[in-house]
């Protein structure tokens, strides 16, 4: 037995010996062990600080300004005499001794630039003691693309240095990539907030509001009732989770807008709804069906005297959803149409159009464009096609179940 | 990063962590647990009657019981199974939700069939 | 029965269909009832739908024909198609709608993440389509000619044109409706024949049900022989004869037939004494609706009635048309409560073939001998009750099979058309869909035309054998087990499925030679299901590395319940900290 459980705790020796290492590793810290701290340690603190402060500058990305600003501090954390900062065509910054004194740093670096990697070279300065008679140059690399190019001179060629300026080099980078990021963010936002005013436009919010006032008196009833669909209309024009709903929530939503616009209208406007409950199930993009819908209220009621119609019909189509919103409204000229699909059509033309033509592209393929039919005055019919499952395309509903 | 106040729990399962996959694993074992029971409650039926009808010889016995007998029987289990599918995934909403149940969106109440 | 009563039926059931279709849910809805329009369809409507659709010709005409060629064994069939569905609601009915697919492929590109499994499981699901639509076809014909004479390839084809031209012109628009609609069509349409049969037989005495084998002549009955049959007696016994007996010519005269097979010659006809013992006939130039493997099974009994359980009890749920019902079904949960609804119906509707059955092995057992055995449920009417009461029964009873024809026809059509348009077909489009709904049924007409010498209710039983030996092990290891890679999967489907689809390929061309060779290949699903399995199994255990990188997000979504889903908590969340919430990371995640 004995036996048994020596063998045991040898084979568990290891084990425990790997595990106290790793939790040593996790503990320790460095705080704590000295209270002034080692000259290493004073080094790194200094190092980081000096990193610190080179960091705001290039957090605004790569230009002459900010490299103005960075290349000094970066030349401090080197260490070097001399040191350069490039983008791809020109010499951004320049820190140190000596002027740049026509030495081709652009030439030197083009195969830096063309292939991401580091390169060293002799200036081939008379002066011995000339701090600029060598130079190591490292990429600037953010997202896979060589940005620019940090140089580092020195009196004579050294290891150190060149593994240092890759470091820095790197650092840089990192750097600017979060600047990118930054930058990328708030496009994020901005696209974000004009998808929300391209969703609800003023006039509509306007609109509806003044006209459900006008009901406040007369019916309060359906003054409430309107009021409660603008405020799920809203709602849903405004959640922000999820790309992908399905079908009965987009129906839905439109439901709601069509009810507000009819508050306004009246009997000017009649609509007509043909939904198979076989595609209610099927994912969309958020929000593509409900400007297509605005956008046939808007024909249909422009310049139009007498009632106007609109038909919205859902159908079953095998693998695929059909969706086809017609009007019998004003029309368009094709060429018009044309323009407002590639995106030329002006900020008044129906920005709604592009920008759902554009989506059902990038979801689920160039085949799944808008299919419009129209002419001047001949109304407008929407085809959208909708597979009834695309990888990755996944929603599940969010008013619709059945608790 | 908007995490979900009060429920991290659910969090963990939505942004799939580890722990998060373990109480999907948890949630996967029970319901394959029940239908397995289902299932291995059928098969064992089923496997045994040719057999049992072969030694009986009684053709009025296999008319009755595959005939009408067998319908009943596969429709309760089928509603034992729902039932018990269901109940394990309240139970699994209440351990990830804590007592109360999941928070449900304000808005139109009573949508539901 | 007059034609006149039959083919009126005929027609109102396709004129039937093809309004409800076409116009049912065209009424068009104003806004204010929008929120009728926009509801889900529920699990008991779903549930009609999907009954109407899986409950074939094999079902309506088939069960009760087999139960009279071959003895109560037969119930296996009934109960096997309705046990599928518990196999099914056990195991895949809720994660199959979580996950999203609208077809099996769908399912395993979403699962597998590969476009290798995409395209194999596609050619499989148009293969075992086209398997089933083929005996659809060649029963119409069948069921067609009994009841009207017209000649064999007309039925096929009119249900093949009448299910293009609604499919593709987009006349089935409301399918759930229509296929609603045909499920209480079929049911009423034995239920009340059914009724006044029953009364009818009390009327006659209740004579005891004639459950033993084999079944004897309660009268003495004349039967006229169309077609050369070779006929078995299990014992020596008297009739009168009128024609060719054995080669030699009789004017109607009594012979004593030995126990053991005669060859009786088309044209004659036969008077059996009371009592009589009713011949069998012998497998030979079978081509009935519900003439099965009759060699192998007579045998092997056992081994074909496992073989026929395994089968159709895995392989509902790899069918392609009763898949993609699930996706109307708005959640998970009503997947699951839409499969039990469906378990009740179809059950119930099974009550009532054996019903049928059995009245025909005490009046009309002599149907066996003159290869229209399938005519049973069609000719029960006429037998028990007079007059023109019987006819309209026998009317409405042919109706009811045409609309077993085309709304499993359609339903199939459906979705085989939906997977060559997407995976097969180069280029999308409404009209593509069109082209490939004509693709869909052309090659089955022609199977249906050409290959008539086919056993055709056993094509169900093997377009059951190939869906269970592929798409069952596909389904239950993709969702339960997160081991489960694409090579595996590949593995599995080409070994299990493609065994299976070569044993009936054999079986079929009659190159599967006799004896227990015959037999293995004629029912695969009890040896090929396993090796499925197992080749699923054992190659993803050999390519571990390749489990796909999503896998665990795609089990998180299969068995996750809605309630729980992402979007519902972020929306409970979101109307707690307001709308300019950044997005929550379950969104940027389903970007992907």
């Amino acid at each position: 037995m004995t036996g048994t459980g020596a063998a045991v705790l040898l084979a568990l020796c290891p084990l425990l010996l790997a595990g106290g290492f790793l939790l040593g590793r996790r503990t320790a810290h460095p705080v704590g062990r000295s209270d002034v701290g080692t000259p290493v340690e004073r080094a790194t603190f200094e190092t980081l600080h000096t990193a610190s402060l080179a960091a705001p500058p290039l957090r605004a990305g790569l230009t002459e300004d900010t490299a103005r600003k960075a290349a000094g501090r970066l030349r401090t954390l080197l260490g070097t005499d001399a040191l350069c900062l490039t983008n791809r065509s020109v010499v951004l910054a320049w820190d140190g001794t000596g002027d740049q004194h026509g030495d081709p740093v652009m030439d030197r670096l083009t195969t830096l630039l063309d292939t991401g990697r580091g390169a060293a070279f002799d200036c081939s300065c008379g002066d011995l003691d000339c701090p600029r008679r060598w130079g190591v140059a490292a990429p600037i690399v953010v997202d896979h693309r060589v940005l620019g190019a940090l140089v580092a001179y020195a009196p004579r060629e050294s290891a150190v240095l060149a593994r240092a300026t890759e470091e820095v080099a790197r650092w840089v980078s990192v750097q600017l990539e979060l600047a990118e990021l930054d930058r990328s963010r708030t496009r994020v936002i901005e696209a974000e907030i004009k998808a929300l005013r391209a969703q609800i436009s003023p006039h509509f919010v306007f609109n509806s509001l003044a006209a459900i006032a006008s009901f406040v008196r007369t019916d309060p009833e359906r003054a409430r009732e309107l009021l409660l669909e603008f405020a799920d209309f809203t709602r849903y024009s405004f959640r922000t989770h999820g790309d992908f709903t399905t079908l009965a929530d987009e129906l839905h939503s439109i439901d709601q807008y069509l009810a507000l616009v009819r508050a306004r209208f009246g009997e000017r406007l009649a609509v007509t709804l043909q939904v198979a409950p076989e595609v209610l199930p099927v994912a969309l993009p958020f929000l593509c069906l409900q400007p297509l819908v605005e956008n046939a209220v808007k024909h249909g009621l422009e310049g139009a005297v007498t009632r106007s119609r609109i038909t919205i019909r859902a159908e079953d189509a095998g693998a695929e959803a059909l969706v086809v919103i017609e009007d019998d409204g004003v029309g368009m000229e094709p060429e018009r149409l044309r323009r407002i699909l590639r995106g030329e059509g002006g900020p008044t033309a129906g920005i709604g159009l592009s920008n759902v033509d554009e989506r059902l592209r990038t979801v689920f393929g160039d085949a799944y464009g808008l299919v419009i039919e129209t002419g001047s005055g001949a109304g407008m019919k929407i085809t959208v096609r909708i597979p009834k499952y695309r990888a990755g395309v996944h929603s599940s509903p969010s008013s619709h179940q059945d608790g | 990063m908007h995490r979900l106040p009060g429920h991290p729990t659910q969090s963990e399962i939505d942004e799939q962590t580890t722990l998060g996959a373990a109480y999907v694993r948890s949630l996967m074992r029970s319901q394959l647990r029940a239908g397995l029971t289902a299932f291995g409650f059928l098969a064992l039926t089923v496997v045994t009657l040719p057999l049992f009808f072969d030694a009986l010889g009684n053709a009025s016995v296999v008319w009755i019981v595959l005939g009408f007998a067998c319908y009943p029987v596969l429709v309760g289990i089928a509603w034992w199974y729902v039932h018990r599918a269901e109940r394990n995934e309240r139970d699994f909403a209440r351990l990830v939700h804590g007592v109360h149940g999941p928070e449900r969106p304000p808005g139109r109440p009573a949508e539901g069939d | 029965m007059p034609q006149s009563y039959a083919i009126t039926a005929v027609a109102v059931v396709v004129l039937a269909t093809v309004l409800i279709g076409g116009f049912g849910l065209r009424i068009s809805r104003t806004t204010s009832d929008f929120y009728v329009a926009s509801r889900t369809v529920g699990p008991r409507l779903n549930a009609a739908a999907i009954s109407g659709e899986y409950l074939s010709a094999a079902s309506f005409l088939g069960i009760a024909g087999l139960l009279l060629l071959h003895g109560p064994d037969m119930l296996w069939y009934p109960v096997g198609y309705t046990a599928g569905y518990l196999v099914l609601l056990v195991f895949v009915a809720a994660p199959l709608r979580r996950s999203g697919a609208y077809t099996l492929p769908d399912f395993a590109e979403g699962r597998l993440e590969s476009r290798q499994v995409r395209l194999l499981v596609s050619m499989l699901v148009v293969g075992v389509g086209w398997l089933y639509l083929t005996p659809q076809l060649q029963g119409a014909g069948l069921t067609l000619e009994i009841l009207t004479g017209a000649p064999r390839w007309l039925g096929g084809t009119l249900v093949a044109v009448v299910v293009v031209v609604s499919v593709a012109a987009g006349g089935m628009r409301s399918i759930t409706f229509v296929q609603a609609f045909q499920y209480w069509l079929k049911l009423t349409a034995l239920l009340v024949p059914a009724l006044f049969l029953v009364l009818a037989w009390q009327g006659d005495g209740s004579p005891g049900p004639e459950f033993d084998e084999p079944a004897r002549f309660r009268e003495q009955r004349t039967v006229r022989i169309q077609d050369t049959v070779d006929m078995k007696l299990g014992a020596p016994l008297t009739v009168r004869a009128d024609g060719v007996v054995d080669d030699r010519r009789y004017e109607d005269a009594t012979v004593s037939l030995d126990e053991g097979t005669h060859r009786i010659a088309g044209g004659t006809r036969l008077t059996f004494p009371e009592g009589g013992e009713v011949p069998r006939r012998e497998p030979g130039s079978a081509d009935s609706v519900s003439q099965p493997l009759a060699t192998s099974r007579a045998d092997h009994p056992l081994y074909a009635t496992y073989g026929l359980i395994v089968a159709t009890f895995l392989g509902t749920m790899g069918l392609p048309h009763v898949v993609v019902r699930f996706y109307t079904s708005p959640n998970g949960r009503a997947a699951r409560r839409t499969t039990v609804v469906v378990l009740g119906l179809i059950g119930a509707f099974y009550l009532l073939p054996p019903l049928y059955g059995a009245l025909g092995r005490m009046y009309a057992p002599e149907l066996t001998l003159s290869q229209q055995a399938d005519a049973a449920v069609l000719l029960m009417p006429e037998r028990l009750v007079s007059g023109a009461g019987g006819d309209l029964l026998g009317a409405l009873i042919a109706g009811g099979a045409f609309a077993a024809f085309l709304s499993t026809a359609s339903g199939l059509t459906m979705a085989v058309a939906g997977v060559l348009s997407q995976d097969v077909l180069p280029s999308r489009g409404v009209r593509h869909f069109r082209l490939a709904t004509a693709l869909a049924m052309v090659v089955p007409l022609a199977g249906a035309l050409l290959v008539t010498g086919v056993p055709v209710a056993d094509a169900v039983g093997m377009a059951f054998a190939v869906s269970a030996s592929s798409f069952c092990p596909l389904l239950v290891l993709g969702i339960w087990w997160r081991g489960l890679t694409p090579p595996g999967a590949l593995a599995g489907l080409l070994l299990g499925g493609g065994s299976a689809l070569v044993a009936v390929t054999l079986t079929v061309t009659g190159l599967a030679g006799d004896g227990w060779l015959h037999t293995l290949l004629a029912w695969p699903a009890v040896w090929s299901v396993p090796v499925g399995f197992l080749a699923m199994v054992l190659g993803s255990l050999a390519t571990r590395s390749s489990v796909p990188p999503h896998t665990s997000a795609t089990m998180t979504r299969l068995h996750l319940p809605e309630s729980l889903s992402v979007q519902e908590t972020a929306a409970a969340a979101e109307s707690g900290d307001g709308a300019s919430a950044a997005p929550a990371p379950a969104a940027e995640r389903r970007v992907r």
